[in-house]
């Protein structure tokens, strides 16, 4: 049909009589508006492509770079909002401001070092459990294992994050527990602190890292893991000779949006982090919401965390990913 | 099976009249605007400031659907409203007396004109003309609700306060929390200094050495700070959770936990503090400023909505016979002995930039330390 269609072209089916179609799509390819109009456009390739590209070319604008470009423009002005009386002109101090001042830089350094840190822990944490689910849940069983999963998923992040709260408060469940049980007789301040803060990160990403993990693990072939068995490797040089090389593109791409959400997470850190666990994004909302009106000064800043963020996942990419090539 | 994918009239059709709908999803389930209706009025003001059954009566009577947007920062308002221009998207804001001059010189704020609210007389008299109202000879709002910055305490582990001091004191070490900006003007009059910027007019240098001074005893008091928050909300899960014992907090906040049977006290110490009172102000170009007025007047009705403002928030009500309403913890929780109250200042509105300018920086100091 699709070929058909390609070959004999719209004008040949407006030369033949129309076929009586009865579902809606018909009728409207068949009324005379569509003819003269939208008609004439799918009629071509070009137009069809233009018209596949168009959708999401409209959304790629209106939801990723415009907000962006709108950010830029605003971190490149001297005065905004602009308010009676004042004159705003461009400029690059917002951004200079950065670098001259290091106070700035600390919170900077801060977000990486944690996101790093939480990247790194939640592989190491999330690894075993989608290889479980991947290679060890039988198939059916697997779908299962996977809501099950998802299911804290569901709830915002607030709600999970709240839910840590309840969980390493000095009132909360962990610290009751630990009490009743006998093993302390004084509650254990977790919370507010950079344990807290790493554990719900890693709570609240660790599905950024589940499912690139596990659709890499139940790709690789069981038959590999045999004949290597066959040939007398043991479990570990099975897992460091044939899974991991083979689930590399999942640790990737897990890693890297992780590390991604990791840097850019504003309400986690502000509710779950201490005194000394201030980072990049609550400094910048410091310049948005602070008495003083610096919104470019926050824009600039919140580019300079953007463009640092895609440069170090696209180096981690390619020095970890490298070029595609056989594992074998 | 090829991988090459095929476009034809069909495809290129479904896919445009799914993308269109997507896009066009945003338009269809956004609620309809705000000043196209004159049967609504958009309120930005704090989290349980007017009270539920409140605005469900004044909708009932008269018909306008009140449509709440909620704010937890001056600063926030403040920017919104100024990106909005002469388009706002909101009838009224609640602002802090202490940031009218602000709001009013970027003329985000209309007069207030008294001659449309006839429940006025209602108004405690001492909040009708106060001085820290009138800016250029004109009112710009409606006193709701009076507060203060005080030390709250949980008296289970902490029996005496009567100084900032105890904020510093090591055996608390790890169980204390403020809000960075508020605490700092607070540690710079506990320092000696004039924490309201007032008396440093033209005088830069001398508020910088001022505010460098509380920055970096903050900062070397860094180690007695359990958490910095934000929000009234936070310091009271901390307080419940017992996870700090003492606090700088607002006095709502801190009421609200005695009024709910916390084991929580609240003082102000011999240093001093400082008072503020939130405002109800009609935006200029208001979209809907009439029934702004409505619900102002509506406010002023009666001394139950003041006392139901009060259980809710915390705060002090601005409205006549508000205290009769209140049972004896409710009265405990928002009543001060009289020497606790001559130490309150009010916040002044003079050399709020230079304030502003120098505490934001100096707060992204003390959190970056």
């Amino acid at each position: 049909m699709a070929d058909s269609n390609r070959i004999a072209g719209y004008s040949a089916a407006r030369a033949a009589p129309a076929p009586r179609y009865s579902t809606g799509m018909a009728k409207i390819v068949n009324s005379a508006i569509y003819r003269h109009t939208l008609g004439a456009v799918v009629e071509t390739r070009i137009g069809r492509v233009i018209l596949l590209a168009g959708v999401p070319l409209i959304w790629l604008v209106m939801l990723h770079v415009g907000p962006i470009y709108q950010m830029l423009k605003i971190s490149l002005l001297s005065h905004y909002p602009i308010q009676p009386g004042v004159e705003s002109h461009y400029t690059l101090d917002n951004y200079a401001i950065f670098f001259r001042e290091s106070l700035y830089f600390t919170p900077l350094l801060k977000s990486f070092v944690f996101a790093t840190a939480a990247t790194a822990v939640t592989l190491l944490v999330v690894y075993p459990v989608a290889y479980y689910v991947a290679k060890i849940v039988k198939p059916e069983g697997r779908t299962k294992a996977l809501l099950l999963l998802l299911v804290p998923f569901w709830a915002g992040e607030l709600i999970r994050t709240f839910s840590v709260i309840m969980l390493l408060a000095n009132r909360g469940g962990l610290n009751v527990l630990l009490r009743e049980v006998g093993i302390i007789d004084r509650p254990i301040p977790m919370l507010y602190t950079s344990f807290s803060l790493g554990f719900g990160l890693v709570y609240l990403i660790c599905l950024y890292m589940l499912l690139p993990l596990y659709s890499a693990i139940e790709k690789i072939p069981t038959q590999y893991l045999d004949a290597a068995a066959d040939l007398g490797a043991g479990p570990f040089t099975r897992f460091r000779r044939i899974i991991l090389p083979l689930s590399k593109d999942g640790i990737v791409s897990g890693c890297s949006l992780v590390f991604l959400t990791c840097i850019g997470v504003f309400a986690t850190p502000m509710l779950l982090g201490g005194p000394n666990t201030v980072l990049f994004p609550e400094t910048i909302s410091g310049f948005f919401h602070g008495a003083s009106d610096k919104w470019p000064v926050g824009a600039a800043f919140a580019l300079i965390m953007l463009v640092t963020a895609l440069i170090t996942a696209a180096i981690f990419m390619r020095l970890v990913g490298g070029k595609k090539r056989n594992a074998f | 099976m090829s991988d090459k994918f095929e476009t034809n009239r069909r495809t290129a059709l479904k896919f445009l009249g799914t993308g269109a709908a997507v896009l066009a999803v945003p338009y269809i389930i956004r609620p309809r605007p705000a000043w196209a209706d004159n049967g609504v009025l958009n309120v930005t003001t704090y989290d349980k400031f007017l009270p539920q059954e409140f605005v469900e009566k004044f909708q009932k009577d008269t018909g306008i659907e009140v449509r709440i947007r909620l704010t937890d920062d001056q600063g926030k308002q403040y920017n919104l409203l100024t990106a909005e221009g002469a388009n706002p998207s909101t009838d009224i804001v609640t602002v802090a007396g202490h940031r009218y001059t602000q709001f009013i010189n970027s003329k985000l704020l209309q007069p207030l004109d008294t001659g449309k609210i006839s429940n006025w007389k209602n108004l405690n008299t001492a909040y009708q003309d106060a001085p820290w109202a009138r800016v250029d000879g004109n009112l710009w709002g409606l006193p709701i609700l009076a507060g203060y910055e005080g030390l709250a305490r949980n008296v289970d582990y902490v029996k005496d306060a009567p100084s900032w001091e105890i904020m510093f004191d090591p055996q608390y070490k790890g169980q204390t929390s403020y809000i960075v900006s508020d605490f700092m003007t607070i540690v710079m009059q506990y320092l000696g200094h004039d924490g309201d910027f007032v008396t440093y007019v033209d005088k830069p240098d001398i508020a910088q050495k001022a505010t460098n001074e509380a920055r970096d005893f903050l900062i070397k008091n860094k180690d007695m700070v359990r958490k910095y928050y934000d929000a009234g909300s936070e310091v009271q899960q901390m307080f419940i959770n017992e996870d700090i014992y003492l606090a700088h907090s607002w006095s709502g906040p801190a009421a609200k936990l005695i009024m709910d049977g916390h084991p929580i006290q609240l003082s102000v110490p011999k240093e001093g503090t400082f008072g503020f009172c939130y405002t109800l102000n009609v935006v200029n170009n208001a979209p809907n400023a009439e029934n702004a007025y409505k619900l102002l007047d509506a406010i002023l009705a009666s001394p139950e909505v003041g006392a139901a403002m009060t259980r809710q928030s915390g705060y002090s009500s601005t409205m006549n016979g508000v205290g009769d309403l209140l049972d004896e913890r409710e009265k405990l929780a928002s009543t001060l002995p009289q020497e606790e109250v001559d130490r309150i200042i009010f916040f002044s509105s003079v050399n709020r930039d230079m304030k502003n300018e120098m505490i934001d920086r100096a707060t992204a100091e003390v959190k970056a330390a």
